[in-house]
C-alpha cells in the first residue's frame, strides 16, 4: 500500500514546475497568447521536449521516456497549474494514447519520434461525437470539435472503418482541412470546429469501438489531472489571501466562515487528488472496467471541482473578480474540463447506473 | 503506485474470514442494533465479545500480552474492512478498546494493565468515558467535574454526559478538574472509576430514535482512592490524547461501512418506485446513487493514502483530517436517499437511519470544530 510519490516523480513534478514558473509564466506567456491560435511558442516548446515532457508517453523505442499514465498525470497537473496554454495534453498524450489503442505503433513510430522530439505537433478528434467517414480512395470526410488543431501539424482522425474503427493520420496544411477556432470561456484553452473535405489520409490502424472507450478514458483521467492542478493552485493563491487580507483588524482567513470555506475547497481537491491518483493508477494496472469506472467518476466529481473556482472568487471577493486577477483563468480552466465530454450530471448518472445493475446481479464493484 | 496489500495482510485477511464464517451468526448481527436498551441484545453480545477475545480476534493492534495479536497497520486495515463487511457488531467495549485502553497502555501500572485489559477485552467490564458535561461539549477542556483531594482519597462532584453505555458501565475513565486555578487544559486529570462507587448516578439518555444508548453519570461526593489516578496530576488532557500510534486503522472502518450500507441500500430500491417507474430507472434517484458511488470511492482512497503516508513517511494527517467530515457528510447524503425514496413506513431501519445520521457530524468532534483544526493545523489559517 504505498501511494507516494517516487523520487523521480517528485523531480518531474519538480522539474516542469520550475520549467513553467520560469519560462511560461501567467504574466508573461499565458496571457500574453491569448489571441494566439497555437497557444504557445517554439521556445517554450522546444523547451518541454528537452524535458522529456512531450514524450513522457511516447515508447523509449520511440524515443520517448516511455513512462506512466501516473507520470503523465504529475505533468497534467504542472500544466494545470501552470495554465499551460499549448497542446501538450493533445500531442502529447492524446496521440500516443491514440496511436498504442489502435495497435499503430510501428506505422506511426516516425511521428511518435517527432512528438517526443517536439517537432511533431499531433491532436486527435473526434472523441466526444461521431467519427469521420471514410469514401472509397481512403480519403477522410468529417466535421468535428478538436484541440489544438492549429497548433497541430497533424489530426489523428477517428473514423468509421468496416464495422469498426481506424485511425487516419491528416495533415492539417492541406487545403481540405478547415480550422476555425471556436469562442469559449476558456482562455487557456484552443478548442476548434474542423471540417475535412475528402481530405487524403495515411491509415494508422484499427480497431473496435473499445478502443475509443479506453482512448477517452486515457484523455479524461489526464485532463482530469490538468483540472486537479489548477484547482490546487488555486487553493494555494486563496489560502494565502487569507492569511494576508485583513478586514477588521485580522487577518479574513481567521474568520470561522472564510476559513470553512477554504477548508471545503481543499477537501474537494484532496477528493478529486484520490479519484485522479486512483485512476491514474487504473489506467496503467487495472483492467478496461477499473479504468473506465475510474474515468466516469472523474467526470461525475467534476462539476464539484469546478466550484472551487467558484469558492476562490467568493473570498477573493471584488478583487477575484477582476480581469487582472488570475482566479478567473483557473475558474474557466475548471469549467472547461467540467463539460469536456458532457457535464456531470450524466455521468453521475451512468455511475448510479452502473452501480445498481451490480448490486441487482449479485457482484458489487469493488473497484 | 500500489494499491495491493501486504501478503502477511492478505494472509491475515483469509484466517479472519474463515473464522468469521465459523463463529458470527445471524442472531448476532441482529442483536447490535438495539444494544444499550435489550437486555437480551446485550447479554448475547457479551458473549460474542468473549469468544472474540478467547480466539484473540478482539482488538489486533493490542500487543499480544493483553490479548491482541500485535497487527500491523495493514492488517487493521484489513480487520476493519473485513469485520465491517461481515456486519460484525462493534465490540461493546469500542470506547474501552480505542480510547481508554491506550491511555492505560500508556500511563497505567502493569498491575492496572494486566487486571484490568483483559477483562475490557472479554467484556467481562463495561467501560465507559466520563468527558462530555453538559456545558462541555465542543470546549471540553472547560470541563468542571471537580475532583478535591483528602488524604489518600479524591472526592468527587459534577456530572457528565453523552456516556456510552454509562448505565450499563462497570468501569469509568472519568476527567476531572483538579487544578481550577490552572489554564483550563493544565488542570484536568484522569481517574479510573469503580462505577459501584457510592454517590455514583446514572440515568439513560434517550435519542430521538428512541435509542438509550447513552446516558448522564452523576457523582456526589464520590471516594475514589488517589492510586486510582491514570498518568500525572493535571495531566490528563495529555492522557486524553494518547492514541495508540498503530490504532489509525479505524479510517478504514469509515468507508467500509458506507460502501456496504449503500449496497445495502440499492438492493432495498430494487423493488420501490419512484412516480411511474422502477426507482433504479428514476434519473434523479441513480444521480444521487451515482453521487455517493463516487464521493465513498475518493474516501475509500483518500483513507488509503493517509495509511499510506503512515506507512512510508508521507503527510498523514491532512487527509485524516478530511475523512471524518467527509464520511459524516456521505451518510447523511445516504440516510436522506433511503427515507427519501423509501419513506417513513417502509423500512424501520433506513427511517431509524434517518434520525440516527445526524450523529454522524456531531459525535467524536463536529464538523464545524474539525473544519476550524483542519484550516488552522493543515492550511496553516490563523486563530481568531
Amino acid at each position: 500500500m504505498n501511494l507516494e510519490p517516487t523520487d523521480e516523480q517528485r523531480a518531474l513534478r519538480a522539474t516542469v514546475r520550475q520549467f513553467l514558473a520560469e519560462h511560461a509564466g501567467v504574466d508573461a506567456h499565458v496571457r500574453q497568447l491569448i489571441d494566439d491560435e497555437s497557444g504557445t511558442t517554439p521556445r517554450v516548446w522546444d523547451g518541454l521536449a528537452d524535458l522529456g515532457a512531450t514524450g513522457v508517453l511516447v515508447p523509449a523505442e520511440h524515443g520517448g521516456a516511455g513512462m506512466t499514465m501516473v507520470d503523465a498525470a504529475i505533468v497534467a497537473e504542472e500544466m494545470g497549474a501552470g495554465l499551460y496554454p499549448g497542446p501538450w495534453l493533445s500531442s502529447a498524450v492524446a496521440a500516443p494514447r491514440a496511436i498504442a489503442r489502435f495497435g499503430a505503433d510501428s506505422e506511426a513510430a516516425e511521428l511518435l519520434s517527432g512528438i517526443a522530439a517536439g517537432d511533431r505537433v499531433a491532436t486527435v478528434g473526434p472523441l466526444y461525437s461521431v467519427p469521420a467517414t471514410l469514401s472509397g480512395d481512403g480519403r477522410v470526410s468529417g466535421e468535428f470539435v478538436v484541440d489544438d488543431a492549429r497548433a497541430a501539424d497533424v489530426i489523428l482522425t477517428v473514423t468509421q472503418h468496416e464495422g469498426g474503427l481506424a485511425l487516419y493520420a491528416v495533415e492539417t496544411a492541406l487545403p481540405d482541412v478547415t480550422r476555425g477556432r471556436l469562442p469559449g470561456i476558456d482562455q487557456t484553452h484552443r478548442c476548434f470546429q474542423v471540417t475535412l473535405d475528402r481530405a487524403p489520409g495515411r491509415l494508422l490502424g484499427t480497431a473496435g469501438a473499445q478502443a475509443l472507450s479506453a482512448l477517452v478514458d486515457d484523455v479524461l483521467i489526464v485532463a482530469a489531472a490538468d483540472a486537479l492542478g489548477a484547482a490546487q493552485r488555486l487553493v494555494d493563491m486563496t489560502v494565502d489571501y487569507a492569511k494576508t487580507r485583513t478586514q477588521f483588524g485580522q487577518a479574513i482567513g481567521s474568520f470561522q466562515s472564510v476559513a470553512h470555506l477554504c477548508v471545503d475547497m481543499f477537501e474537494k481537491v484532496e477528493l478529486a487528488r484520490s479519484g485522479v491518483i486512483h485512476a491514474a493508477w487504473a489506467a496503467d494496472e487495472g483492467d478496461g472496467d477499473h479504468r473506465h469506472l475510474a474515468a466516469l467518476r472523474l467526470k461525475a466529481f467534476s462539476g464539484q471541482l469546478a466550484s472551487v473556482g467558484d469558492t476562490a472568487i467568493q473570498v477573493f471577493g471584488g478583487v477575484g473578480y477582476t480581469w487582472e486577477h488570475d482566479a478567473h483563468l483557473y475558474l474557466k480552466r475548471l469549467l472547461s474540463f467540467s463539460t469536456q465530454g458532457g457535464n456531470a450530471d450524466r455521468y453521475l448518472e451512468l455511475i448510479g447506473s452502473e452501480f445498481a445493475a451490480s448490486v441487482t446481479a449479485g457482484r458489487p464493484q469493488t473497484t | 503506485m500500489d494499491f495491493t496489500y501486504s501478503p502477511e495482510a492478505e494472509q491475515f485477511r483469509t484466517e479472519l474470514r474463515s473464522w468469521l464464517a465459523a463463529n458470527l451468526t445471524e442472531d448476532i448481527v441482529a442483536a447490535t442494533r438495539h444494544p444499550g436498551a435489550d437486555d437480551q441484545a446485550f447479554e448475547l453480545l457479551r458473549k460474542w465479545n468473549a469468544r472474540l477475545a478467547d480466539d484473540g480476534w478482539a482488538a489486533v493492534a493490542w500487543p499480544t500480552a493483553y490479548g491482541g495479536r500485535g497487527a500491523s497497520v495493514l492488517e487493521q486495515l484489513v480487520y476493519a474492512e473485513e469485520t465491517t463487511r461481515a456486519r460484525v457488531p462493534n465490540p461493546l467495549n469500542i470506547i474501552g478498546i480505542n480510547n481508554i485502553a491506550p491511555a492505560i497502555m500508556q500511563y497505567g501500572s502493569e498491575r492496572q494493565k494486566l487486571d484490568l485489559l483483559p477483562r475490557m477485552l472479554r467484556a467481562d467490564d463495561i467501560w465507559c468515558q466520563g468527558m462530555s458535561e453538559p456545558e462541555s461539549g465542543s470546549d471540553l477542556a472547560s470541563l468542571r467535574t471537580r475532583a478535591i483531594q483528602d488524604g489518600d482519597e479524591y472526592v468527587v462532584n459534577g456530572q457528565k454526559i453523552w456516556t456510552s453505555l454509562g448505565h450499563r458501565a462497570d468501569w469509568c475513565q472519568l476527567y476531572v478538574r483538579t487544578d481550577p486555578d490552572a489554564p483550563k487544559h493544565q488542570g484536568i486529570s484522569c481517574f479510573l472509576v469503580d462505577m459501584k462507587s457510592p454517590g455514583i448516578s446514572v440515568r439513560p439518555l434517550v435519542a430521538l430514535n428512541g435509542d438509550m444508548d447513552f446516558a448522564e453519570v452523576f457523582f456526589t461526593d464520590v471516594r475514589i482512592p488517589a492510586d486510582a489516578m491514570l498518568g500525572p496530576l493535571n495531566e490528563g488532557w495529555k492522557v486524553a490524547t494518547a492514541t495508540l500510534s498503530y490504532e489509525r486503522a479505524a479510517a478504514a472502518r469509515l468507508y467500509s461501512e458506507l460502501q456496504v450500507d449503500l449496497e445495502q441500500l440499492v438492493g432495498d430500491l430494487a423493488t420501490a418506485r419512484v412516480g411511474d417507474r422502477p426507482a433504479l430507472q428514476d434519473p434523479i434517484t441513480l444521480h444521487r446513487i451515482g453521487e455517493l458511488v463516487t464521493r465513498i470511492k475518493f474516501l475509500e482512497v483518500l483513507c488509503l493514502r493517509s495509511i499510506s503516508a503512515m506507512l512510508h513517511g508521507g503527510d498523514a494527517f491532512s487527509t485524516a483530517s478530511l475523512a471524518k467530515s467527509v464520511w459524516g457528510e456521505c451518510g447523511q447524503k445516504l440516510a436522506a436517499l433511503a427515507y427519501d425514496v423509501l419513506g417513513p413506513t417502509a423500512s424501520a431501519r433506513w427511517a431509524d437511519y434517518r434520525l440516527t445520521a445526524r450523529a454522524l457530524t456531531i459525535a467524536g468532534g463536529t464538523t464545524q470544530i474539525n473544519k476550524n483544526i483542519t484550516a488552522q493545523r493543515v492550511l496553516g489559517l490563523p486563530r481568531r
